[in-house]
């Protein structure tokens, strides 16, 4: 049941962030996650603040550099289906193709898909977790199929989004509006870890907003893949995904960009897989280590043991198909 | 164990004697041709009235405040602040009068209250309220301010046989032991060649059904009617009279379209009492729709089932002895869990026991779901017969050929048919099997198998059903029969039968059904039984309304009725059919504006049993780097005798296959046990129904008719459960042959296929 609260529709990014500010206040993009979190209680709004008519914040346009802009109010269906990003940055594309089901990438945003809440069912069910303000983790001692590998302590969330992972991979950063003016976070150290806040999965303070995300321009012969394995075929999260970002311009790996999704309470880099694949040549040694390398720190909880195997898996069939 | 049966069984020492002697039929016109539905623009153009989309003037709105702990017992409970908040109009708990109501759970007890002080799981129902708006109701009910005392719960089928478990009832929490069986097993194991033993799980599942559970109240001075989404009014009205201590005359259940049940919604459940307690208090209709997640926590499952299963066979493939150990909860009351019916019944076997263990523990009560127990039981005995016949080098189709039993083993009662073979021969022709099985299974990481598994149905219906057919002046008719069309499409394939007997076209025939207030009793639409059991009486009905006007036409054409012929709504003597005369055209017909038949079904066959049969059929693809499973195509062979409807047919077959996927590879409760004791996954994101994704485009139906004379007069023998019981099995036998891997524990999670996979690596 939807909680009361008021509703405002403001014209202008400046009117969004007045009525942002206000206590109490939640940003309404896409509303696919917003209102199901309102509605099962997993947090309040005393005001509902519609980003719908921001017109400047929908679009993909070319940036002076050569690389993208696209605007934060661009569906998920217009950034997968956008050309020019199937083309130079298939891993977005891959990515965002892969969210939820159609109608849901119909209206959900590439600026609500990376600021989404956590699935944790304890987070979002009636059970007061230490996200929500109480004092326990029941992920823990409980049922944490889906729960993190790497990067937990006092909560195991993992980030739900596909498309963070892939910008991260391709280096993107964020913009970020508030009262006070903006500023530009690369995608890397927008994510927070429960140990940086438990509360919060990015840097967003109360009254900012993401305005657009910036794309670099991609070096040819860049290869990107996104690969997800969810329990079902359409509308579900990833039990684990990588985002892959590889250039190779002779026989050998130039740089690499190996990001997880479904593993870790944020975009999860793995960075000595990332070392062990640069400057080496893609063939079976080299994967193996590469494969041995992505696990490297993973502390599996009770029941999800089989996301060491299945990130194993993962790298070794995506490596498999860009050698 | 009896599995639970929400409906009354039948004593068929009091059946009515046939009223007609009606002839099987032979090759039919309309019968069996592949028509759309009756109502298919409506269901498709949401002008269909769901319960769910019905108001009333003045209508209230229900809700129920819930217990949220799993065991714990009320000590306070005060309604004061909930009765002053804005818009309501009535608390009721335990202590409201008329408000103390015995319940039932499968016809046994009553195990507990409406209201319960003692709550047995996270869901039980503690008060009740009505407000203007359900926004309202929902605030004032979690307004009510209750203290419990908590109390240990246990959740873990074998922890709660221990002494030392939490008892959830008096006396404990074994709620049924039993063992029954035949010859001597031991004796089975030491003839045998090889003897194989397993434990398999399968999962508790939840219906979820589109159309969440709604019903509507409301009273006209002491005549209540009720709009409720239900699988049979007449059940729901017999049990609901006996709640509120009424004569059946003043009770009337209605449900029209009706949006999905499979078994959930067979019998009586606590908001549609509660709704008419809260309407009677108010005087005032009020509409209780539970919440999909209410859907998910209190409105039924299908239990969790551990199955040791030990089985022996010789190696010419004869089997010789039969263990099975079944261990299942159907939670808090005594709701049913386990069916052993396919290890005693579906292969010939001399020496067959089965232990039966039922336990209560702390989660909500399971109730009827598709073909209850027996998919559980096919995911055991399937893939143990597949595992034998790996053992002894054998085909598993030849195998299960060569162990076909044909007459039921527990009672030693021969089937009217058995179309099992066919089902096995032609399901493997139609699937290319042997090519299938001999082809390569693939050496990189995607590998490829093929698997099947066998299944039987075991309820021949409740015989009683009365179907009135009226023909009215013009020649259109009016079918009225109580059976509810729970989606299967059982309004069109009546009306066929009706359009067989009278050649009137279908949008001639109007269909009035499942009104307790204006249709006569039917059995329920569950135990795949309403097809044989109401078009009989259809079919009966039918041709008491040509009799009639066979009369009529003798009179008006001055021959005999035996010299007449009844043909695509004309009668005409049989050496002259340029004297035919449309319905229309009886002047016996105008001067009586109506006739009426009255048909009744007839009893089963004496000393016979007619039950359906199925074999079906998977490919999978299994990523062995990832664990996923991809089900690629699907064959499915079913003995349910005459085809009715070929579209109707196919439906239930292709949705039966793809609630098995969910078995198989994605549906499972999950209780927070360690903790909460709560079900974490309520919501349909998190219970993983099968999406259009996950089921394959390649799905191929094969109709076995043993053209069976003797089931009933239709030749028809049920198919909505048969449908669903081998899939799973089958699916976990095709991973089996690409992997050499077998997963007993359902469903074939990512993570379970991965783990099974990393087993046999040996890590």
């Amino acid at each position: 049941m939807l909680p009361n609260f008021t509703y405002e529709r403001p014209g202008s990014v400046d009117e969004a962030l007045e009525h942002g500010s206000s206590e109490g206040a939640v940003l309404h993009a896409g509303g696919t996650d917003l209102l199901g979190c309102l509605r099962d209680g997993v947090f309040s709004a005393k005001k509902v603040v519609s980003l719908s008519g921001l017109e400047e914040l929908r679009g993909i346009s070319p940036t002076r550099d050569g690389g993208l802009r696209v605007g934060a109010l661009t569906t998920l269906t217009g950034v997968a289906s956008d050309p020019t990003i199937a083309e130079r940055y298939t891993v977005l594309a891959q990515a965002a193709a892969s969210a939820a089901s159609p109608q849901l990438r119909n209206q959900g945003t590439i600026g609500g898909n990376i600021c989404q809440r956590p699935r944790c069912w304890y987070f979002r069910g009636d059970w007061h977790c230490l996200r929500k303000g109480g004092d326990t983790c029941y992920a823990i001692a409980g049922e944490n199929h889906f729960h993190c590998i790497f990067g937990g302590s006092g909560c195991y969330i993992v980030h739900p989004s596909d498309t963070a992972p892939a910008l991260q991979a391709l280096g993107a950063s964020v913009r970020i509006a508030s009262r006070s003016g903006s500023r530009t976070v690369p995608i890397e150290s927008f994510f927070l870890l429960p140990a940086d806040d438990i509360q919060r999965e990015n840097l967003l303070e109360p009254g900012e907003l993401v305005t657009e995300v910036l794309l670099p321009p991609v070096a040819s012969g860049t290869r990107s893949v996104y690969r997800k394995v969810r329990d079902r075929g359409a509308w579900d999260f990833a039990l684990a995904g990588l985002a892959a970002v590889v250039t190779m311009p002779g026989d050998s790996v130039e740089t690499a960009s190996l990001v997880l999704s479904g593993v870790a309470p944020k975009p999860w880099r793995a960075a000595e897989a990332e070392g062990a694949l640069t400057g080496a040549r893609l063939d079976a040694e080299t994967i193996a280590r590469v494969v041995a390398a992505s696990v490297a720190g993973a502390l599996p909880l009770e029941h999800n043991g089989y996301k060491v195997a299945l990130v194993r898996g993962l790298m070794e069939e995506t490596l498999r198909a860009l050698a | 164990m009896k599995y639970y049966l929400e409906w009354p069984e039948p004593d068929p020492t009091n059946l009515p004697p046939p009223a007609q002697d009606i002839e099987p039929w032979g090759e039919t016109r309309v019968v069996g041709k592949p028509l759309p539905r009756v109502d298919a623009y409506e269901r498709v153009s949401g002008t269909a009235l769901y319960t769910l989309d019905m108001a009333l003037p003045d209508m209230l709105h229900g809700a129920i405040l819930r217990c949220p702990h799993a065991h714990a017992r009320v000590t306070r409970l005060d309604t004061g602040r909930a009765q002053a908040m804005p818009g309501v109009r009535a608390v009721i708990t335990a202590a409201t009068p008329g408000a103390a109501i015995p319940w039932y759970f499968r016809g046994q007890g009553p195990t507990s209250m409406l209201f319960d002080e003692h709550c047995r799981y996270a869901g039980d129902e503690v008060a009740a309220v009505a407000a203007e708006t359900p926004h309202q109701a929902i605030l004032a009910a979690r307004a009510i301010d209750v203290e419990y005392e908590v109390l240990p719960f246990v959740q873990d089928d074998a922890v709660a046989l221990t002494p030392e478990a939490p008892a959830i009832h008096e006396g404990g929490n074994i709620l049924g032991q039993e063992t029954s069986g035949r010859g001597d097993v031991e004796a089975g194991f030491a003839g045998a060649d090889v003897v194989l033993e397993q434990t398999y799980h399968t999962p508790c599942e939840i219906h979820t059904p589109m159309e969440t559970f709604v019903t509507i109240a409301r009273w006209d001075g002491n005549r209540l009617t009720v709009w409720d989404s239900n699988q049979g009014v007449f059940g729901i009205q017999a049990n609901l009279a006996r709640a509120l201590r009424l004569p059946l005359t003043s009770v009337r259940v209605i449900c029209n379209y009706m949006g999905g049940g499979f078994g959930s919604k067979l019998g009586l459940s606590k908001y549609t009492v509660i709704a008419a307690l809260l309407a009677r208090t108010t005087a005032r209709p009020v509409k209780i729709a539970l919440t999909r997640e209410e859907s998910f926590i209190c409105v039924g499952n299908r239990a969790a089932n551990t199955i040791k299963l030990k089985a022996g066979v010789k190696r010419d493939g004869t089997l010789t002895a039969l263990d099975a150990v079944f261990l299942g909860s159907g939670g808090a009351y005594p709701a049913g869990a386990t069916s052993t019916y396919l290890v005693q019944a579906l292969y010939l076997c001399p020496n067959v026991r089965v232990e039966d263990n039922e336990v209560y523990t702390n989660a909500g009560p399971s109730r009827a779901f598709r073909a209850p127990g027996m998919p559980n039981c096919a995911w055991a005995l399937e893939q143990m017969m597949d595992a034998l016949a790996t053992e002894i080098d054998m085909d598993p189709v030849e195998f299960r050929l060569k162990n076909i039993a044909t007459f039921l083993q527990i009672n030693d009662t021969p089937y009217t048919s058995i179309g099992l073979r066919e089902c096995l021969s032609d399901g493997a022709k139609a699937f290319g099997w042997s090519e299938a099985r001999a082809r390569p299974r693939g050496r990189g990481h995607v590998r490829r198998g093929v698997g099947m598994a066998a299944g039987m149905w075991a309820y021949p219906g409740d015989p009683r059903a009365t179907v009135i057919v009226k023909l009215f002046a013009d020649g259109s008719v009016n079918l009225n029969m109580g059976a509810s069309d729970i989606g299967t499409g059982t309004k069109t394939v009546m009306a066929m039968v009706v359009a067989e007997e009278l050649g009137v076209p279908l949008d001639r025939i109007q269909i009035e059904h499942a009104d307790t207030g204006t249709t006569q009793n039917a059995p329920s639409s569950g135990g795949s039984q309403t097809v044989l059991v109401s078009a009989p009486a259809v079919r009966a009905a039918a041709i008491e309304v040509k009799r009639q006007l066979l009369e009529l036409a003798a009179a008006q054409l001055e021959r005999p009725v035996e010299q007449l012929v009844f043909q695509d709504g004309e009668i005409m003597p049989a050496d002259a059919p340029d004297q035919a005369v449309a319905l229309a055209d009886l002047r016996g017909l105008r001067g009586r504006q109506v006739i009426v038949g009255v048909g009744r079904r007839h009893p089963h066959p004496e000393g016979k049993i007619a039950l359906p049969f199925a074999a079906q059929f998977a490919e999978v693809e299994v990523n062995i780097l990832t664990g996923e499973v991809r089900v690629l195509r699907l064959v499915a062979a079913h003995d349910s005798g005459r085809v009715m409807n070929k579209l109707t047919y196919e439906n239930q077959v292709f949705g039966g296959m793809a609630m098995g996927i969910g078995l198989g590879l994605t549906e499972e409760r999950i209780l927070d046990s360690r903790q909460t004791g709560k079900v974490v996954n309520a919501n349909w994101h998190d219970y993983k129904i099968p999406t259009a994704k996950d089921v394959p485009i390649d799905q191929t139906c094969v109709p076995i008719d043993p053209h069976d004379t003797e089931c009933n007069t239709t030749g028809a023998k049920g198919l909505g459960e048969p449908a669903h019981i081998p899939t799973a099995a089958a699916i976990a036998n095709a991973v089996y042959h690409a992997t050499g891997v077998r997963v007993t524990d359902a469903p074939i999670t990512r993570g379970r296929m991965l783990s099974a996979l990393a087993e046999r690596r040996g890590e």
